[in-house]
């Protein structure tokens, strides 16, 4: 039986990716197409009170303008171009002409008359008590009302809060001020915890935002034919983001057929697809032409999403052991222009996870800002908690004499470890599995932990060096996802994958699994993506690390349904039961008795024979509507799996990165220079095991950036954003990583999942993030920074002042 | 030709950024136009002073006055001759790197704006406390010296009232200067704050967009009507006719004669000396 | 009226092959010409519409500003020579490794690949205001958003500011002020007109609106480097966030030339540059009259820092560029202190 589950394979794709023979969005082209250019708003909040677009219209070449008011209202929420800009970049109007200079010549024509209204950009400012709310409603977002049972949970309302002058006392000492919060919960006696602590501390740290900034630009192109919506564009979720458009657009689902083949990162940005999608759609057909909107880098910083920032202040009380006995934990977090996004939730049930707190009790309040809008990117929350906690660590550990490994590794979590608050059950969430002491040792033993150790902290010229470890926590699966396949009468087998090709490829992992459990040659394997006219399953977002475990478990379901049919149909011309059969070397064959049986490729003909739901004509009860769209089309073309994924799940699923690194920080210039990085993942089951290796390191780029230098920086007079070029914002490059890091997972299977693959994309960030930062403290000082990027110019200042002279609050600096 | 300068601030709205640039050629314009049109007019004037008969009578009616009358006390020609070197300083370090001629003028321009800011303070301190204040300014008393100065322009022997102290053109002029340099020194000390001093926090937001706007524009209106009327100024400083005048400035006093031949004593006594 | 930054606006494209051509068409389109050398600071201005020049003139296509010749025991590099020519030159690295190291800082392979010497310190400042197309003193106006109690200007100067902070980003001036090489400046009449590096670049104290003497109609042609500082004792550094498409927060060159061995060392003479400081790269005359005929030591070094920072006046976000000047100029003294690690 060939084991496809945990081998490399060199994805279908690969060669059109890198000779550039892969289409993305922009390389599409259609007869008549026209182009659209953005007019973006250039104050940070405002009212538009007039447009007048006659010298544009009267331009040649020039065939139709969007507004805000031909947009369908979405109750409130974000849309594609608005008459109130909320953040300076914010879309009010589309020209289509013929081509882009006309389209920008005339938006250059049009007047819009906009009357100036309060903005903040920065989270506390909008706390103050007479500072300004980012909308004339409201200035946070509050704590979203339970959802029903099985329901989604009804949106955050919207919330005016402000904090007392008493409540912003803290601020002189560099603490965040801690007023009234929107959202809390807390476990067990934190006043005991305290209380029993031999040390407690009180922290305060910045986790900066930053733009997600994948290298393909959220560029689209829409065009209609017999009522049918057709549109290209960039997606992390293909099967998902068909009824987002149908949504924004004001049309059906069935009506909408997306393509999008090949996305070029996303990040988080374009989970669900990209609310600015809706231009091209609704001016296609205003103008009745096809038309290309081409996102430009500048407009990606805009509206190309950016991660939350937030400040949080953590108090901490350490047994003079290490053990953590209590945390009490505050996070202002900063939403952006739109949102809500929870990030802040999930940092407080990482910080719960990973750090397993005896007691603890979090607190937030969700800010709106007037900064470009925020969305989930990769790790969101649970890096920030990393940055916000693991400077407390590293102080408690320094402080009690202990090592910095030790200390994580008490405080980790373990099995079906607890997290989060006491729910209404009475009871405490747990994880589905947590091996991380397992991958600490690892880790540390593959790094030379001890080795390494005896070297840090001393000078060696102006060079000193430090050593730092994180465990970096992410959700990590859902679960009840569908899939469908067939195995045809040309005898190969035919996987359909709603998830988008965002360079994961769990777009094509999934049907590994699928070829495993067939004992499918990978060579017969068609995977079918990137359309949704292609019929495709209900799919989980690629969003969350859930793509793996999520559709592992359906495409396992889904493969097993062949089999049970295959084993059926066996039975049923060849005689006996079915469970007198067995499936390999592409055929289903009597047991003990290879002759007796027939191949894939017969069972394919003989199911579209026998119709039913053999061939998909009749479909289990408890598929996804979309699914049963799906399976209906394709009914008849072989013998189809298609399957809900019901297997149980005891816990919530979590995977975790440990990272490793060491720096070496030039005192006289304050430069960190990564000198080497080590990750090991508790993932489950590896699955692709090249695939793993990059998103490990991937991941972990991603957070050693926002370690060094990765940021977003706002203008606080103007509110507009001034990183707004790929290179202000400060992306990692290749120099600034050691030439070879080491990336290996622990491989153990997570044991509620059939498969046993959990995800791997986000735990690296945090890992990479806190790894790198508790590197620089135990080279130069655990009280040198208390924000992040830590650049040159934090490290430098505090070692010449022997106290941190930077900005202690702001944010977007 | 644009008055005004105008430019877009980051939010797309227009502000005003200056005066434009060619108001300063135009100014710079007027004056030599002035001082072409005066020469050629004075050429052939006629402008009637008191006849030497007239004024050789009223100096042997008046033994009394001292040989020198002592005009412009040592305070005020110091106040004067500042006030011009600073006037000179910021001319020359505001329009030669407009017009071309590119040096560091920044601090030397806002330097010698305090000079001047503090001698005109000076000035008006010393003015109301110690001079006859209202012996340069004008008003409504004057018009019938403004008649009689008018026809004596044109050759006419009238009678009516003669210059006091000060002629009227010089009060007029001063005047001017007051505008324009009273609006050029309350501008400039605020723009201050718009560049890097040691006095205060450098604040390009301490107003709105709009205020500096106006600010500019009111400073640069001022700074080109200076051009003219330095111009007109030491063009009339150098006029053999005014020559009495420019030494009095300079050394403090003019001649008895000089005094009775251009002044009205009655409008400007002279104590005997004791 | 409404702003956009995209795409580029039309524009007459002219490929000249001579020096004489090219200044031809400068001087038929005057103030609505535009140069272009490499690009990489043209198409930025360009594609934001900040920039909206009637004709371009390309000199890519000008082979006699292309090419490093030897001269007078010295080397004259063509304008337009690109900076991984200057990289992989034999005698640049050679002779003049300060300038190999200076231009290989610069930006990122491609950018070099495409990115001339000429156009790499003849390049506009990357103050982000600025460059925002925000209308500052720089862009004609009469603000500097840079320096306000609430501006973000971590990469701003600290010297020589004068109503603009901004900083040049230049990465091979410093080194070619260090090794004295000559601009040769084309004038617009056609005369030619020999700069010293260190006078070719001007701060905003005499024009706000130009980082280097050239006026409209003049191209720079070549730059001579001349023999005095061969085989010199260099240090070159730039210290950024990333070290890939990055300017340099502070950058220093440095070469001298020293009597005696080690320790006994003396420095004989030197020129010492510093960039990122100022709007123009500033070579520290005094701070050289200073260490000369002084041992080349730690205390000479110390001496030389705390002089090289005379005046400087930092601004809300960059005062770490005090300390970071101050350690650099020690090293391009004293070198960097020894010590690796083992492993």
């Amino acid at each position: 039986m060939p084991k496809l589950v945990g081998q490399n394979y060199v994805p279908v794709d690969h060669v059109a990716k890198v000779t550039g023979r892969a289409r993305y969005a922009e390389d599409y082209r259609v007869d008549g197409m026209l182009f659209t250019k953005l007019l973006l708003s250039p104050m940070p909040h405002a009212r538009v009170r007039s447009i007048d677009t006659t010298a544009a219209m009267a331009m040649p070449g020039v065939r139709a303008i969007l507004t805000a008011d031909d947009l369908p209202d979405l109750e409130g929420a974000e849309r594609g171009l608005t008459n109130e800009p909320m953040y300076a970049g914010e879309p009010i109007l589309a020209v289509a002409a013929t081509d882009e200079l006309t389209a920008a010549e005339a938006i250059e024509r049009i007047v819009v008359d906009l009357e100036p209204l309060p903005f903040v950009t920065d989270p506390l400012e909008a706390l103050r008590p007479d500072g300004p709310s980012a909308r004339l409603n409201g200035n946070a977002w509050g704590a979203p009302p339970p959802g029903g049972p099985g329901g989604p949970a009804a949106p955050a309302p919207l919330e005016t809060i402000k904090w007392t002058a008493e409540d912003f006392g803290d601020e002189e000492s560099g603490r965040l001020p801690m007023g009234k919060a929107l959202e809390e919960w807390a476990f067990g006696d934190l006043d005991a915890g305290f209380a029993s602590a031999a040390i407690v501390l009180d922290e305060t740290f910045v986790a900066q935002s930053s733009g997600h900034h994948p290298m393909e630009t959220r560029s689209a192109m829409a065009y209609w034919q017999n009522g049918k919506l057709f549109i290209h564009a960039s997606t992390q979720s293909v099967a998902q983001t068909r009824g987002n458009i149908a949504r924004w657009v004001g049309i059906p689902p069935e009506d909408v057929i997306l393509i999008s083949e090949y996305t070029g990162g996303g990040f988080g940005s374009k989970g669900g697809g990209a609310v600015s999608t809706s231009i091209p759609c609704l001016l296609s057909k205003k103008a009745n032409a096809p038309v290309m909107m081409r996102i430009t880098r500048e407009e990606e910083s805009y509206i190309g999403r950016a991660r939350t920032n937030m400040t949080g202040r953590a108090k901490v009380g350490f047994t003079k052991e290490g053990r953590i006995t209590a945390l009490d934990l505050f996070i202002v977090q900063d939403t952006g222009a739109y949102g809500p996004l929870g990030d802040h939730r999930s940092a407080g049930l990482a910080a719960s996870l990973i750090y397993q707190p005896a007691a603890m009790r979090w607190r937030a309040v969700n800010v709106l800002t007037n900064t470009p809008p925020r969305s989930q990117q990769r790790s969101p929350g649970p890096m920030q908690a990393n940055g916000i906690m693991e400077p407390v660590i590293t102080k408690a550990a320094r402080q009690l004499g202990i090592d910095q490994l030790e200390i994580r590794r008490l405080n980790s979590p373990e099995g079906k470890a607890l997290f989060g608050p006491v729910l209404p059950t009475g009871q405490r969430n747990h994880v589905t599995s947590a091996f991380v002491k397992e991958a600490l040792d690892r880790g540390a033993e593959r790094f030379g932990w001890d080795e390494r150790k005896t070297r840090t902290g001393k000078r060696q010229g102006s060079k000193v060096r430090g050593i730092g470890v994180t465990v970096g926590p992410h959700g990590a699966g859902s679960i009840g996802w569908d899939s469908i396949m067939t195995i045809r009468p040309d005898g190969k087998l035919y996987v359909q994958s709603g998830v988008g090709n965002l360079g994961t490829h769990s777009v094509l992992d999934l049907a590994r699994v699928a070829a495993e459990v067939l004992d499918m040659p990978w060579e017969k394997v068609e995977v079918v993506w990137g359309n949704t006219g292609n019929h495709l399953p209900w799919t989980c977002l690629s969003v969350g690390s859930q793509t793996t475990h999520g559709m592992t478990r359906a495409n396992h379901a889904g493969a097993m349904d062949a089999v049970r049919k295959l084993k059926e149909l066996a039975a049923r011309d060849l005689g006996g039961a079915p469970d007198d059969y067995e499936v390999g070397g592409e055929r289903v064959f009597r047991r003990g008795n290879p002759g007796r049986g027939m191949s894939f490729a017969q069972a394919g003909r003989r199911a579209i024979e026998l119709g039913g739901r053999f061939d998909g004509h009749d479909l289990p009860e408890d598929i996804n509507p979309m699914t049963k769209a799906s399976a209906t089309a394709l009914a008849g073309l072989g013998l189809m799996g298609v399957a809900k994924d019901t297997y149980p799940r005891d816990g919530i699923t979590y995977g975790f990165v440990i990272g490793f690194a060491e720096v070496e920080v030039d005192v006289e210039t304050g430069g960190v220079t990564l000198i080497d990085f080590v990750a090991v993942g508790d993932v489950g089951t590896v699955v692709n095991p090249r695939s793993l290796v990059a998103q490990i390191k991937g991941g972990a780029c991603l957070g050693i950036a926002h370690a060094l230098f990765q940021k977003s920086v706002v203008d606080p007079r103007y509110g507009v954003s001034l990183s707004d070029r790929f290179h202000y914002s400060k992306p990692l490059s290749i120099l600034d990583i050691p030439a070879s890091m080491h990336a290996e997972a622990v491989g153990l299977a997570d044991p509620e999942t059939p498969v046993g693959a959990k995800g791997v994309g986000e735990p690296p960030v945090g890992a990479g993030y806190g790894a790198v930062m508790n590197a620089i403290s135990d080279a130069v000082g655990e009280d040198v920074f208390r924000r992040a990027p830590v650049t040159s110019d934090i490290v430098l200042m505090s070692l010449e002042n022997g106290r941190r002279m930077h900005a202690p609050l702001q944010a977007h600096v | 030709m644009d008055f005004l300068t105008w430019g877009r601030n980051p939010w797309d709205q227009a502000i005003l950024t200056h005066v434009s640039w060619d108001l300063f050629w135009a100014s710079l314009f007027a004056g030599v136009v002035f001082l072409i049109a005066h020469a050629s007019y004075m050429v052939l004037s006629a402008h009637r002073k008191r006849h030497a008969s007239e004024t050789d009578a009223m100096e042997a009616a008046r033994p009394d006055l001292p040989e020198r009358i002592v005009r412009h006390s040592m305070v005020a020609r110091m106040f004067h001759w500042v006030m011009a070197v600073a006037m000179f300083v910021l001319l020359v370090t505001a329009f030669f790197p407009i017009v071309g001629i590119k040096f560091a003028w920044v601090t030397w321009h806002w330097a010698a704006g305090l000079v001047l800011s503090a001698s005109i303070l000076f000035h008006i301190i010393h003015a109301s406390f110690w001079l006859n204040f209202w012996s340069i300014w004008v008003g409504p008393s004057d018009i019938p010296e403004l008649k009689a100065e008018v026809m004596r322009e044109f050759g006419h022997e009238v009678p009516g009232p003669r210059p006091g102290k000060y002629p009227l053109g010089n009060r007029l002029y001063h005047l001017a200067i007051v505008l324009a340099g009273l609006s050029v020194v309350a501008t400039g000390l605020f723009m201050m704050v718009r560049v890097r001093t040691p006095f205060f926090t450098r604040n390009p937001y301490l107003f709105s967009d709009g205020a500096w706007g106006l600010t500019y524009v009111l400073h640069g209106m001022a700074g080109v009507s200076l051009v003219g009327l330095v111009i007109a100024h030491v063009y009339f400083a150098l006029r053999p006719e005014k020559w009495w005048i420019t030494k009095s400035m300079i050394l403090g006093w003019i001649t008895r004669r000089q005094y009775l031949e251009h002044h009205d004593p009655e409008r400007w006594e002279i104590s005997r000396p004791r | 009226m409404a702003v956009i930054r995209d795409p580029m606006p039309a524009f007459e494209l002219f490929q000249p092959t001579s020096v004489a051509d090219a200044q031809a068409l400068l001087d038929r389109y005057g103030a609505g010409a535009w140069v272009l050398a490499g690009g990489l600071d043209s198409f930025d201005w360009l594609k934001d519409r900040i920039k909206r020049p009637a004709a371009l003139v390309d000199l890519g296509g000008v082979a006699e500003l292309k090419g490093i010749r030897e001269r007078d025991g010295g080397l004259e590099i063509g304008a337009m020579t690109t900076l991984t020519e200057v990289v992989h030159h034999p005698i640049v690295r050679e002779r003049y490794s300060i300038l190999l190291e200076a231009a290989e800082s610069a930006a990122s392979p491609q950018i070099r690949n495409q990115g001339t010497i000429g156009g790499n310190v003849s390049q506009d400042t990357r103050c982000w205001y600025y460059r925002a197309g925000w209308p500052c003193y720089r862009a004609g106006g009469n603000i500097c958003y840079a320096d306000t109690p609430e501006s973000i200007n971590r990469e701003h100067a600290i010297l020589q500011a004068d109503r603009c902070v901004a900083v040049s980003p230049s990465d091979t001036a410093p080194a070619l002020i260090a090794l004295d090489a000559q601009m040769v400046i084309r004038t617009s009449d056609g005369d030619e007109r020999v700069v010293p590096a260190q006078d070719y670049f001007v701060g905003p104290a005499i024009d706000i609106t130009r980082m280097t003497v050239l006026q409209p109609g003049d191209l720079l042609t070549t730059i001579r480097i001349p023999a005095t500082w061969a085989g010199a004792r260099f240090y070159f550094e730039k210290v950024r966030d990333r070290q890939v498409w990055d300017f340099a927060l502070v950058s220093v060159a440095s070469a001298m030339v020293v009597k005696g061995e080690d320790n006994g060392a003396i420095i004989e003479r030197i020129r010492l540059v510093v960039n990122g400081v100022a709007a123009r790269p500033l070579r520290l005359e005094a701070v050289e009259a200073l260490v000369q005929g002084r041992p080349r030591n730690e205390s000479t070094a110390v001496i030389a820092s705390n002089r090289a920072i005379e005046g400087a006046q930092p601004l809300r976000f960059n005062a770490y560029k005090l300390p970071l000047m101050k350690n650099l100029v020690k090293r391009a003294i004293r070198g960097v202190e020894g010590g690796t690690w083992t492993s």
